[in-house]
């Protein structure tokens, strides 16, 4: 969708080296576990990604093009982690609320 | 009344879960139904009635007295049979008999016992003989029943719990075992779930990290905490270096999390629980049952392994070693001296004269208050902080005579020299008749019991069915024990002790003895 990469361009974030995952805010137990479950290479990259684009934000200062986040690689790596995790959280309330019916 | 969401899921998902709907009709409410309304009538009663002594009006006593009646003319064969089975008890009654048949290409043996519970295993050839890596067999005895790819492992626990069954799992040397009892209602309910943790687990990373590593520290922790486990260990290593050899449970110190990876388990899996390789043992339902449900379920398993990566490892013959090994440990002090032993029954190196030894050596009495009249108990008498037992350890293609000692240091070096003299008497002759023939009697029990028992028969069966051998008969069991004469336990001795024997020392080094001083050779 055209429209839509447009946004995601002029929403500023992939001019950071970040993803769209990266913004995810991750204070809540869900996102938490899901940040574990992580494999060991995109965690480490994720925590890569924040600070340079910390470090970028405190000098003012965009990355250079050429480290730009590519519209290909932006994709979803953490938020199937975390809509499994709701599915496990839900199904749990699900069964605990399970009303046996004789 | 408004169905409740959660249970329409659960209700609707499967075709099998209709057990559970049936479930959900309490016993009780179909009596209720079936009674007569002036029967019901006066059942409800004020609570207060049920709790003083003060006795019913007589239409519910007339009413009480019926349905007695029936239970109890309903109950009165069946007590009748228990009563002459016991009467023939000096025979050999013919034992649980397996049905053994093959569905879809899977083994399935059956005992038929009419009852109202059932067992359904699932043994694979998979213990540590065979796991290609440390740990493999551990993380797979513990991914079982975890998430599959139709449902989550909560949710398994959930519906087990709502049918009220039981699910375990345990792994021997050779194999990995996936038990389940239920009600014997439940038996499709459970032969699908075998069948689904045997072909479509998930093995999520995050299962593996948030709970199978986890538990697996703590069984091994467990496990160095058992100073006669591991002893007992470190004999098999002793013996048979490799296969039958390789710990139960991985060393504390092995790095278990550089081979331990998700899709290695995952491949592993698919390696190990195909149609040849595994067998479902079950106790109770019907054998046509049985057979069916399996067949219906276990066909989609692969008939061979699919790739040569993780596979497990090659079944290579048995070779009994022999050595010395002293572990140093603060969790108690163990001495296990072992033997060559006798294989499973049905094999080639089977040898019933070694269950007789192993009665006759015993050191656990069977009886309350009384040592019993087994040598080493009777030799270890005057210890009371020890522990000795001897078992055969029987495999598919070896088996291990131990003699393992256990309790305070100075004991456990006394006792493990005495128990080493007692086993040389017996070789030189210097044993009575009557002790040889007690010893051939609960050796007859304890085999028996052991294929009575469902914890152990099950996995016995499941096992000889692998290794393509007959299913334990408790008949030729009981006959194969009784021909054993006085001068074969009495040469099984002279062999063991003049073999090269595995003396596993845990505890105490500084106290505890040598090989060489027990008089053994290593």
């Amino acid at each position: 969708m055209p429209l839509a990469s447009w946004h995601a361009n002029a929403a500023g974030y992939r001019q950071l080296g970040l993803r769209y995952d990266d913004l995810l805010p991750e204070e809540s137990d869900t996102v938490q576990t899901a940040i574990k479950r992580l494999p060991a290479k995109e965690a480490y990259d994720r925590i890569f990604r924040i600070r340079r684009a910390f470090q970028c934000s405190l000098s003012h200062t965009l990355l250079p093009p050429a480290d730009h986040t590519k519209p290909e690689d932006d994709v979803p790596y953490l938020s199937n982690i975390i809509v499994e995790v709701e599915k496990e959280k839900k199904e749990r309330e699900e069964l605990d609320n399970l009303v046996v019916k004789k | 009344m408004p169905v409740p969401p959660a249970f329409v899921i659960l209700a609707n998902q499967r075709p099998s879960n209709q057990r559970i709907v049936k479930l959900f009709r309490h016993p009780f409410c179909l009596l209720s139904f079936a009674l007569p309304p002036q029967l019901l009538l006066p059942l409800q009663f004020p609570p207060r009635w049920a709790l003083s002594s003060t006795s019913p009006p007589t239409s519910i006593s007339a009413h009480a007295m019926m349905l007695l009646r029936s239970t109890f003319a309903q109950n009165a064969p069946r007590a009748l049979q228990t009563s002459t089975v016991r009467g023939m008890a000096s025979a050999v009654a013919p034992g649980p008999r397996y049905d053994v048949s093959e569905s879809a290409g899977v083994k399935v043996a059956n005992r038929d016992a009419p009852s109202s519970m059932g067992s359904l295993i699932l043994v694979a050839k998979a213990g540590p003989r065979y796991q290609p890596f440390p740990g493999f067999s551990e993380a797979l005895e513990s991914f079982a029943f975890k998430s599959t790819l139709k449902r989550s492992a909560l949710r398994i626990t959930r519906e087990v719990e709502l049918l009220g069954g039981e699910i375990s799992t345990t792994h021997s040397r050779e194999n990995v075992v996936l038990k389940t009892k239920f009600l014997s209602n439940d038996l499709p309910y459970f032969a699908e779930l075998l069948a689904e943790v045997a072909s479509q687990t998930k093995f999520p990373a995050h299962e593996l990290n948030e709970h199978v590593i986890k538990l697996l520290k703590y069984k091994q922790k467990a496990f160095f905490a058992n100073s006669e486990a591991l002893a007992d260990d470190l004999a098999h290593g002793l013996a048979f270096h490799r296969g039958l050899g390789e710990n139960i449970v991985p060393g504390l110190e092995v790095p278990i999390e550089k081979y331990l990876h998700v899709d290695a388990i995952a491949e592993f899996a698919k390696q190990v629980y195909v149609k040849p390789d595994i067998a479902v043992v079950g106790s109770g339902p019907n054998s046509a049952d049985v057979s069916k449900w399996a067949g219906e379920f276990f066909k989609e398993l692969p008939s061979s392994p699919s790739s040569a990566l993780f596979k497990p490892r090659p079944n290579v013959a048995s070779k009994y070693f022999g050595g010395e090994q002293r572990v140093s440990s603060k969790a108690g002090n163990s001495i296990v001296v072992a033997f060559p032993g006798s294989s499973a029954f049905g094999t080639s190196g089977f040898k019933p004269e070694l269950s007789v030894l192993a009665s006759l050596l015993g050191g656990e009495s069977t009886i309350k208050w009384t040592p019993g009249f087994s040598l080493l108990s009777q030799a270890t008498q005057g210890f009371s902080q020890l522990r000795v037992s001897t078992k055969n350890h029987a495999y598919s293609d070896a088996g291990l005579f131990t003699i393992a000692v256990s309790g305070n240091a100075a004991q456990v070096t006394a006792a493990s020299k005495t128990a080493v003299d007692t086993l040389k008497k017996v070789a030189a002759g210097e044993v009575s008749g009557e002790d040889i023939k007690k010893a051939a009697a609960l050796a007859k029990f304890r085999a028996l019991e052991s294929l009575q028992n469902l914890d152990t028969g099950l996995e016995a069966t499941g096992s000889a069915l692998i290794n393509g051998s007959n299913p334990y008969d408790a008949v030729e069991l009981a006959q194969a024990i009784e021909k054993v004469t006085e001068q074969q336990v009495k040469d099984a001795a002279k062999s063991a002790i003049s073999n090269k024997a595995s003396v596993a020392v845990v505890g105490d080094l500084f106290q505890l003895p040598f090989a060489e001083d027990l008089g053994l050779t290593v």
